[in-house]
């Protein structure tokens, strides 16, 4: 966050970022947010068999005097859903197809793809009336930026601001900065996780029993690079973390099958972990379409990836 | 077994075994460095990756090591040198064949003898030797046989002689044999090829002598195997008529010369065609000796004992002398029928002898004058007593001939007995020269007692328990007496004395015969002796005693296989023939006063006389030492004692040891590869 806001690259980005934004929300279906929240409300939700104790304000007369039963009229309540954007842009987030940059050109890399991915949730929410919210659990410089849940189009130009600016670096500590999230997290709020994970499950996916116990609607979207995944590399190297740790002399060709097997075997135990706390595990691919996540992420569709 | 190294020098090539340790220790750093979101992963692949090499990285190493080590050891010339002759012959240009034909060859193994598989081979190896060989051929049991006259070249004779070689009864003359070859070499370097089991206690020590002498003369033994493993033969050693119940015992002597127990079903044949079913219980490798009781009437003659052993049937027999055994087979010749019992010997006789009136006892006795003895029937009668016979001369011949001939002849004395007409019938047979009787107590008195017996003598020694002492209450007042004489082993004993020294019993062997003379009386006219307890015991004894070992009428001799019979012949004016088993007329020939012939096979012979009995009967049998087919001793490994570098094979191990360097190369190569395919940190 050392960029300062005037910075013009950093306002390009924010007009390119709300552009693509707005570009991918608009090619997504329109569809909404139904509270599951009943009560006296506009939206007409159906009618109920009247039994006493009932509010007779609801009764409706007109099915009285056409059948003579008492019918309690039901209707949605149209609320706002506070929505938060928790983006993990660890050092890890930084590799990928197009390897470590400056300022990720939003266009290759987990990092883009997770920044874009961001945007474009906030983006849509916003335009569907949502409070709208980001937390930032890692990011070069940034040890947690939390903006909470805020309606009004100030606060998602600060919430771009705030995406443009960033660039992947350091470690996430995923454990305690989910579990910091989970507690101010609104009860009943919608929650996206964007993180590639790259922690051991057991020490953070714990965490997400606080999302769990707010009755947050949880989404995780688990970002992983399909090349990296499939050690497609051509010869021998020193792979190391830029989140730090000893590098490891790795022949990629002999190590794939059991990269694959080992992959398998964590996705399993991610997906397990989320699943466990009632929320939706979504493995994200960069090379995916995002309006295929999008869709998949708010409209409850399968993704219809295939995992390594 | 020796091991050897022409360069080992070479060995110090070793050193490059750190080699392969160093490369295993040093690790390959790739240069390129790459960034890698997915580390977590990453790890755990490494970690699993590093449990798989952490077993396989040690063989590897140690397949890297071992074929650097085969490599070197290749290098340094490595030669094993092993006991063993070539399977290639004829090198010196002359080869001896030396077959075994002896009895144990006959062993069966695998369905064909022992002198099948050697007589195969031989001839294999005559068809196998090189045209310019010269060849002999031996074949050997108790009597080593030139097949050859000398060494020829002509292969196809060596093998038409040895396709008619015969197995025998006979023993193994190895040392005959070697003889024999050496002789065939002429003093020149050869090879010996023997044919043998090499089996028995004795056969290669007897030739010891023999192999050292080729083995100087620069000549090579090489034993071809020939042996059943394990070898195993049951064979009866041994058979002999002795004293026991009813009439008689005959103890056979079973060995049992294989590793398992066994029991088998044996048949004694008496020579009057009675058998006798036993069975033998035979621990491993031993013996075990049965005892066959004779009927109380018996034909005398040479019987067999035959044993069921499907391994080697030739020793499964054992023939065995048999005397006339019967309830009549003692003569009392009463030379003084006395007028009350206690003046008669043939009461007090009687008595003693079959005291149930001979029908349950082993012995009853034929009663008869002075003159019954021209009838004298040796066949008949194995024991005669002359009890006061006052003129034995008209006799004398014909006692003389009978106790030649293997019978018992007992003198009692007694007032009829007159020592002159004693020396003058019987001088050649007696102990010593009798002399009158003489009186050695004064009338009224007891008389002289006899001296504690020596109880080592056999005819005394069933009175150890007891009744020793009893016969220092024989007493007597009269005695007959001799010239002086001294005992002489085998030939004359004192048996018995009286306290003043004077002999009371006297014995003297003649060939199978005896002569025994009592100086007393049988009766009560010089002594107490029937009316002591310990004279009818004594009386049986001697009887059990001399009937038991004496025979028939006809002479017995005992012959083995293979070896020369000499039967020391009677005066008489006709040659006698010698029957063999089968009842064919066995060669035989005359030398001086001695019949001589060499018995091909076991079983009974004898010499016969037209129109007489036989004259003498020959119980001929295997040598035991044969029928031990187990082996003691080894030509080759005396050879080897004599001659180390002789019979010993080298082997290069340099090429082997090259291959299994390449392929312990290949092999690491291999795993090596595998374990690239499954990656590496």
């Amino acid at each position: 966050m050392d960029q300062p806001i005037w910075d013009a690259v950093v306002l390009s980005r924010v007009r390119h970022l709300h552009l693509k934004a707005r570009y991918l929300a608009s090619a997504i279906l329109q569809g909404e947010h139904r509270s599951r929240r009943v009560g006296q409300a506009v939206e007409f939700a159906g009618y109920q068999e009247y039994l006493p104790g009932m509010d007779l304000r609801g009764l409706d007369w007109r099915v009285y005097g056409r059948s003579d039963r008492y019918v309690i009229k039901r209707f949605e309540t149209e609320t706002e859903l506070p929505c938060t954007v928790v983006l993990d842009l660890s050092g890890d987030m930084g590799t990928g197809a197009s390897g470590r940059v400056a300022l990720p050109d939003l266009e290759r890399g987990k990092a883009s793809y997770a920044i874009v991915l961001a945007a474009t949730l906030l983006y849509f929410l916003h335009r569907h009336g949502e409070p709208v919210g980001l937390e930032l659990v890692a990011g070069e410089g940034v040890t947690h930026s939390s903006l909470p849940p805020r309606s009004g189009r100030n606060h998602l130009q600060l919430l771009f601001l705030q995406l443009a600016s960033v660039r992947p670096g350091g470690v996430a500590d995923l454990g305690p900065s989910l579990a910091r999230v989970g507690q101010r997290t609104r009860r009943r709020s919608w929650v996206g996780v964007i993180t590639d994970g790259m922690e051991e499950p057991v020490r953070w996916l714990p965490a997400l029993g606080a999302f769990a116990r707010r009755g947050t609607d949880l989404r995780l979207f688990h970002l992983y690079d399909r090349s990296e995944w499939a050690m497609s590399f051509s010869a021998p190297a020193l792979f190391y973390s830029p989140e730090g740790g000893e590098p490891l002399a790795v022949d990629p060709h002999g190590a794939a099958a059991a990269f694959a097997e080992v992959a398998r075997e964590y996705v399993d135990e991610v997906r397990g972990g989320v699943v466990r706390f009632g929320g939706r595990y979504l493995p994200v691919p960069t090379d995916l379409p995002m309006e295929q996540v999008i869709r998949s992420a708010v409209l409850d569709r399968p993704l219809g990836v295939e995992l390594p | 077994m020796s091991f050897s190294l022409l360069a080992p020098l070479s060995m110090l090539l070793s050193a490059l075994v750190v080699l392969p340790v160093l490369a295993h220790l040093a690790r390959r750093i790739p240069r390129d460095r790459r960034p890698f979101g997915a580390m977590l992963l990453l790890e755990r692949v490494v970690e699993r990756l590093r449990r798989r090499r952490r077993v396989k990285d040690p063989w590897l190493l140690l397949l890297r090591i071992a074929a650097l080590l085969a490599l070197v050891f290749a290098a340094t010339g490595p030669r094993l040198s092993y006991p063993g002759g070539t399977s290639e012959y004829g090198a010196s240009g002359r080869v001896v064949l030396v077959v075994d034909r002896s009895l144990s060859m006959s062993l069966a193994d695998g369905g064909a003898t022992l002198l099948q598989q050697a007589r195969e081979r031989a001839i294999s190896v005559a068809r196998d030797l090189p045209g310019g060989v010269s060849v002999g051929l031996i074949a050997f049991d108790d009597d080593a046989l030139r097949l050859t006259t000398s060494l020829t070249a002509d292969h196809e004779r060596v093998i038409a002689r040895l396709e008619a070689l015969q197995p025998t009864s006979g023993a193994s003359d190895l040392r005959g044999a070697l003889l024999e070859a050496r002789r065939l070499l002429g003093g020149e370097p050869g090879e010996i090829l023997l044919f043998s089991d090499e089996a028995g206690p004795k056969m290669i020590g007897e030739a010891a002598t023999e192999i050292a002498r080729l083995v100087e003369a620069g000549s090579a033994i090489i034993p071809q195997d020939v042996f059943a493993e394990p070898p195993r033969n049951v064979a009866v050693t041994g058979a002999r008529y002795g004293d026991g119940l009813e009439g008689g015992q005959v103890t056979v002597r079973v060995a049992n010369y294989g590793p398992d127990a066994t029991e088998v079903g044996c048949e004694v044949t008496l020579p009057d065609g009675a058998s006798i079913p036993i069975f033998v219980d035979l621990p491993p490798e031993g013996e075990a000796e049965e005892r066959i009781t004779i009927p109380t009437e018996a034909r005398g003659g040479v019987g067999e004992i035959r044993c069921d052993d499907p391994d080697l049937a030739l020793d499964d027999a054992r023939y065995f002398h048999l005397p006339q055994v019967g309830a009549s087979r003692v003569l009392v010749v009463d030379g003084d029928p006395g007028d009350t019992p206690t003046r008669s010997e043939i009461y007090f006789l009687e008595r003693a002898l079959a005291p149930w009136g001979g029908l349950k006892s082993g012995v009853t006795i034929d009663v008869t004058s002075p003159v019954g003895l021209m009838d004298l029937d040796p066949e008949r009668h194995r024991v005669v007593f002359l009890a006061n016979v006052a003129d034995p001369r008209p006799f004398g011949p014909r006692l003389t001939e009978f106790v030649r001939g293997g019978g018992n002849l007992v003198i009692t004395g007694g007032d009829n007995v007159t020592a002159d007409r004693y020396n003058a019938a019987l001088a050649s047979i007696l102990p010593a020269p009798l002399r009158k009787s003489r009186s050695v107590a004064a009338p009224g008195e007891e008389g002289v007692p006899v001296a504690l017996p020596d109880i080592e003598e056999p005819l005394l020694s069933p009175f150890r328990r007891g009744g020793r002492a009893s016969f220092t209450r024989i007493r007597s007042h009269t005695l007959l007496t001799f010239e002086p004489y001294q005992d002489v082993p085998d030939e004359v004993r004192t048996l018995l004395r009286y306290d003043n020294e004077l002999p009371a019993m006297v014995e003297r062997r003649i060939g199978q015969g005896r002569v025994v003379v009592w100086t007393g009386t049988m009766d009560l006219g010089w002594g107490n002796l029937p009316l002591q307890s310990v004279f009818m015991p004594m009386v049986q004894r001697l009887v059990s005693y001399l009937g038991g070992e004496a025979g028939t009428g006809a002479a017995r001799f005992d012959g083995v296989v293979g070896q020369p019979v000499v039967v020391p012949l009677p005066d008489l004016a006709l040659e006698p023939t010698v029957i063999g088993p089968d009842g064919t007329p066995v060669r035989s020939r005359i030398d001086g006063a001695r019949l001589l012939f060499t018995p091909p096979d076991a079983g009974a012979y004898r010499l016969e006389l037209d129109s007489a009995p036989p004259l003498a009967h020959v119980a001929v049998n295997t040598d035991p030492d044969e029928s031990d087919v187990r082996r003691y001793d080894s030509v080759e490994e005396m050879e080897r004692e004599l001659a180390p570098d002789l019979l010993v094979q080298h082997a290069d191990l340099s090429r082997p040891l090259l291959a299994l360097a390449l392929a312990l190369a290949l092999l690491q190569a291999l795993v090596a590869m595998r374990g690239a395919s499954r990656g590496s940190t």
